[in-house]
Parts: C-alpha cells; sequence; structure tokens
C-alpha cells in the first residue's frame, strides 16, 4: 500500500486501518486527489438509495428509507382537530425528528444528539414552504374539525446525509399515506367508519383519501473541503470535513431551500452552483427511486 | 378543544377506543375458539431474525414476529460513565423505547419504563461480564412496532445483538410468554390477547444450558397451570434459540436488508 506522503519509515509503516483513523486528514486527502473516495465512489457520486412504502402496519402511511446506511422510518399518524379560527378550513402537519439511541454511537439515552432537533426544524421548514401539500386538502369539515398529521421520523442507523435521507422518507411517508374514512357522530366527534357498523353515518370524506402531492422536495447535502465538492458524505467524511452545503429544490426544479451551517470553509458562488447542478441530477435519481416505490405499492 | 394558532392544539385519534372485539374473544369457560391470525393455542407467530441491521453499532438485530418489530443496537464494550464506580467486571446497560406510532394511539409506548430494567435482568445472568472489566455495553432496544408480546422478542433480538458485537455469553437467551384466557393457555399472545388476559408468564432462558434468567409471573394461576405454562415456554424457547442460531450461522447474516 504505497502512500502518496511517504515521508519516512513510520508513516510507511503502518497499516491503512492505523493510518486512517491517526490521520484521517492525509488518508482523505490521497484518496481526493485520485478523485476517489475510500468507499469505492467518485466525488459527484450519491450512495444507492432505496425506499420502500407500507413498513408499519399500525400507521396511516409510513416509509422506509436507506441511503448507503443511513436508515430512516417514517411515519404518519392522522388525529382530527379543530381548526384555528385565522384559519377554519385547513389542517395542520406536526413534523418531528428522533435520532434514538440504536442509530449511531454518540446518542444515548437521556443525552440526545444535537443534531435531532435541527434535522426536525429544517424537514418541517422545507415541507411546509415547499407547499407540498395543500393544507386545505386536510380539512374535513370547515370550522369544526380537520386533519392533523403527525409525521414522525426516526433514524435506525445514521451513516451521514440524515437530512436527505428523512426528507425522502417523509416524502415517501405522503405519498404512501391512505386517509381514513372518517364520519361524524352524535357527539360531534369523528371516527373511522369501520367494515362492521356500515350502514352508520354518511362518510366525510369518501373522496378525498389520497393527497395530491404537487412541486415534491429533494435535497443533496454536500461537502465542501478547499476545491473539493463530495457529495452524499458518510458519518466519517462529515466529521473530519466539516462544512456541509444542503440544497432542497422541488421536482421542477425550483430552490426551495439552501442551507451552509457555517463551517471552516467559505463557500464562492461557484462552489454553490456546483452543489445546485449536483443536486438537479440528484433530483431525477430520487424522483425515479419515489416512483419505482409508489409503482410497486400500485401492483400488489 | 381550540386549536390555538402557534401553540399544539389538542388532537384526538378517530380509531374508536371501545373496540368491539371483545366479544370475539369468548373469556368464558368455551375451550373451542379461533385466535384472531388462526393460530393453534400452543403455536408461535413466524419468528423471523436478522442481525446486522444498524451499521453504526458494534452489533444490532432486528426481529419481526408477526406485527411486533423491534431492533437492538449493543454498543461497546466502551469506556464507562465518568461518574460510575470502579468496577473489576463489565457493566451492562439497557434501555428500551417505543416509537410514537408503534402503538394504535399516537404515543402511549412511554408506558412502559420497566422495560428497560427488565432486559437487563433478563440478560445479565447470561453475558460473562468478567471478559470486559471496568468499560460497559450498551443494549438499546427500540420497538417500531407494538404487536403483542413485545418485551420476549426484545429479550431473544437483544441477546442475538450482543451475539452479533460478539460479547461473550454462556448462551444464547431466548423469551417467550403465555397469556391465560380462561382454561386456555395461549402463547405468543398478540396485544388484543394481551388486554383480556388472566394472567401471564414470561419466561426466559439458556435452552441449551436449561437455566432460566427470568421468570415473571402476574394475575391469576393455579400451579397446575403454573407448571404447564413453564413447560411449554421452555419448550417454544428451545425452538427459538434453534432459529436464533441459525440466524447467526446463516449465510444472508451479512446481507443488507
Amino acid at each position: 500500500m504505497g502512500l502518496p506522503d511517504s515521508s519516512g519509515g513510520f508513516l510507511s509503516e503502518l497499516d491503512v486501518d492505523a493510518f486512517r483513523r491517526l490521520f484521517p486528514l492525509q488518508f482523505y486527502e490521497s484518496h481526493l486527489v485520485k478523485s476517489k473516495r475510500p468507499d469505492g465512489r467518485s466525488l459527484a457520486k450519491a450512495r444507492e438509495t432505496s425506499s420502500a412504502l407500507g413498513a408499519v402496519a399500525s400507521a396511516d402511511g409510513s416509509a422506509l428509507v436507506k441511503i448507503g446506511s443511513t436508515t430512516m422510518l417514517a411515519a404518519i399518524k392522522m388525529e382530527v382537530m379543530t381548526p384555528s379560527k385565522e384559519s377554519p378550513d385547513e389542517g395542520c402537519i406536526a413534523i418531528e425528528f428522533y435520532m434514538p439511541p440504536i442509530c449511531s454511537p454518540i446518542v444515548r439515552p437521556g443525552r440526545p444528539a444535537d443534531t435531532a432537533p435541527v434535522v426536525s426544524k429544517q424537514l418541517s421548514d422545507t415541507i411546509l414552504s415547499s407547499g407540498m401539500i395543500n393544507l386545505k386538502e386536510l380539512s374535513l369539515i370547515s370550522g369544526k374539525a380537520a386533519w392533523m398529521a403527525y409525521l414522525d421520523i426516526y433514524c435506525l442507523d445514521a451513516d451521514g446525509a440524515l437530512f436527505d435521507a428523512a426528507l425522502l422518507s417523509a416524502v415517501a411517508a405522503f405519498s404512501h399515506l391512505q386517509i381514513p374514512v372518517v364520519s361524524m357522530n352524535d357527539e360531534g366527534k369523528v371516527v373511522v367508519v369501520s367494515e362492521e357498523n356500515e350502514g352508520g353515518k354518511e362518510p366525510v370524506n369518501k373522496e378525498k383519501r389520497k393527497l395530491t402531492l404537487c412541486s415534491i422536495p429533494f435535497s443533496l447535502t454536500c461537502i465542501l473541503y478547499k476545491n473539493y465538492i463530495l457529495a452524499d458524505p458518510t458519518a466519517e467524511e462529515e466529521s473530519i470535513m466539516e462544512t456541509l452545503v444542503t440544497v432542497v429544490l422541488d421536482s421542477s426544479g425550483q430552490l426551495v431551500s439552501l442551507y451552509k451551517p457555517g463551517g471552516p470553509v467559505l463557500a464562492y458562488t461557484s462552489a454553490i452552483q456546483d452543489c445546485v447542478a449536483l443536486t438537479r441530477q440528484r433530483v431525477r435519481e430520487l424522483q425515479t427511486i419515489l416512483d419505482e416505490a409508489t409503482a410497486g405499492m400500485e401492483v400488489d | 378543544m381550540a386549536g390555538q394558532a402557534g401553540g399544539t392544539p389538542s388532537t384526538y385519534s378517530p380509531s374508536p377506543t371501545t373496540r368491539k372485539t371483545k366479544s370475539l374473544i369468548l373469556r368464558n369457560d368455551d375451550v373451542d375458539w379461533v385466535r384472531t391470525d388462526g393460530r393453534e393455542f400452543h403455536q408461535c407467530r413466524p419468528a423471523f431474525f436478522k442481525t446486522g441491521a444498524v451499521n453504526a453499532a458494534a452489533g444490532s438485530a432486528y426481529a419481526e414476529f408477526g406485527n411486533t418489530k423491534v431492533i437492538v443496537s449493543v454498543f461497546g464494550p466502551r469506556e464507562s460513565k465518568k461518574a460510575m464506580m470502579y468496577s473489576d467486571i463489565g457493566r451492562l446497560n439497557c434501555n428500551v423505547s417505543y416509537t410514537t406510532f408503534a402503538t394504535s394511539v399516537r404515543g402511549q409506548g412511554s408506558d412502559h419504563k420497566e422495560f428497560s430494567s427488565m432486559l437487563h435482568k433478563a440478560l445479565e445472568g447470561a453475558i460473562i461480564l468478567e471478559s470486559f472489566p471496568k468499560t460497559t455495553v450498551d443494549v438499546f432496544a427500540l420497538v417500531l412496532e407494538s404487536g403483542g408480546s413485545d418485551l420476549p422478542v426484545v429479550i431473544s433480538c437483544a441477546s442475538l445483538a450482543l451475539a452479533d458485537a460478539g460479547i461473550m455469553m454462556y448462551d444464547l437467551v431466548a423469551s417467550v410468554s403465555v397469556s391465560c384466557l380462561g382454561k386456555n393457555l395461549v402463547i405468543d399472545p398478540v396485544l388484543e390477547e394481551e388486554s383480556y388476559q388472566d394472567g401471564s408468564l414470561m419466561l426466559t432462558c439458556m435452552p441449551s444450558r436449561y437455566e432460566v434468567t427470568q421468570l415473571t409471573i402476574t394475575g391469576e394461576w393455579s400451579t397446575p397451570k403454573i407448571n404447564e405454562g413453564m413447560q411449554i415456554c421452555l419448550d417454544a424457547c428451545a425452538k427459538l434459540a434453534t432459529i436464533m442460531r441459525e440466524c447467526l450461522k446463516g449465510p444472508d447474516s451479512a446481507l443488507e436488508e
């Protein structure tokens, strides 16, 4: 294993694994000059991505998404609320992102990860501002009852690009969402119409079982390090090279949001433009993955 | 009830809270009723195990028994918390949590606070704590979906995750529970059966050594019923351990998804 900086006997005697742990930056640089990453990817390539819908039977909509090893489980539970006076015919969406202790060695019970609330906030900002969901579709009876969609996303395995995976799982869960048929009972409560008590009250939402998703947001996180741009970083890459840029574009290619939460590298406009270009490619990939997942559901 | 802008409005689940299905399970002395999933009284749900579910962990396992789905990750042996006293032997730290969507009504999973310590007690007798002095092994479980017999599934899955992490144990730990419903004993009960049970018995054992690490009995039991229940559990644990062992040996244990 010839190291590029064979600056003496000490380094050349180290085996690759030890070198990787002791000098992570040098290890990465030796790969980056060859435009390769330690896992064999080129710099602009995202990891293999998959999505499976309907992973949780107890939820109204759910999806399991994997980007490389990063695994997200998203599920939506529909509950009923009284809409606010300002918007009597709009429902609501509550989004929460969790990093349970199983997902990473850095999270322990009682000591939650710092990133979880950050991702949580980014997710709700992105989903609510993208206009993907028309909140009016969540209305049941104007001024009286509307849906509250609780979207909970659990990170099962954290290996970088958490926001990208979480957003994809959220979108996939919404595309799988099947709204239960409900009716209003005598006490003014909304209840599920079950097969057993058919012929009771008239259902209030027979036609509105699915939400129409327009301009779906997709994202790509990139690392900026010197002049290199690394798409879809692993947890190891994120810990070594700390400057991240996350670009969110919708399915028509419009910019939804852009995050560059600090970091030692200051980005030039050109670097940001490169990130946007990479995201544009990635959106097409993700759109296909999502379409395939939904098509697979319809066949069943 | 009024939803306030900004705050979280109070919500309720539209699913009926008083289940009408109670009539489906006949609690009286009727011996001939059929379980909701069509199983025999002494038949367990098909068990599925997979190791290596979480790459970030030292060892992990996923278990699926019908609708009960759990993931267990094992971290360590690693440095104990700073505040811990010096210890010649290793420490075991367990935590069980539920996802908010695990139960039919959102966020009810937090009722099971005792599961963490029960998991700890079920496992500690099986682990060779002397093999990692001064350090801690963390066993974290997440119930993705609760479908009944959650704790036994968590315990069996945890012992598989420990084996996957290479933690030394005297034997795999398998756990099975039975519910007493009227005159019948039903093994590996689903949620519905658990909610109408007169009593429950959970047995955790190391099958190849024929040693019990934990036995929990709650509710109404007669002595012959307890003997019968224990024997059923021991037999089922032995079968379960073979499935778990197959999973550890199997060629697919290293595969993704």
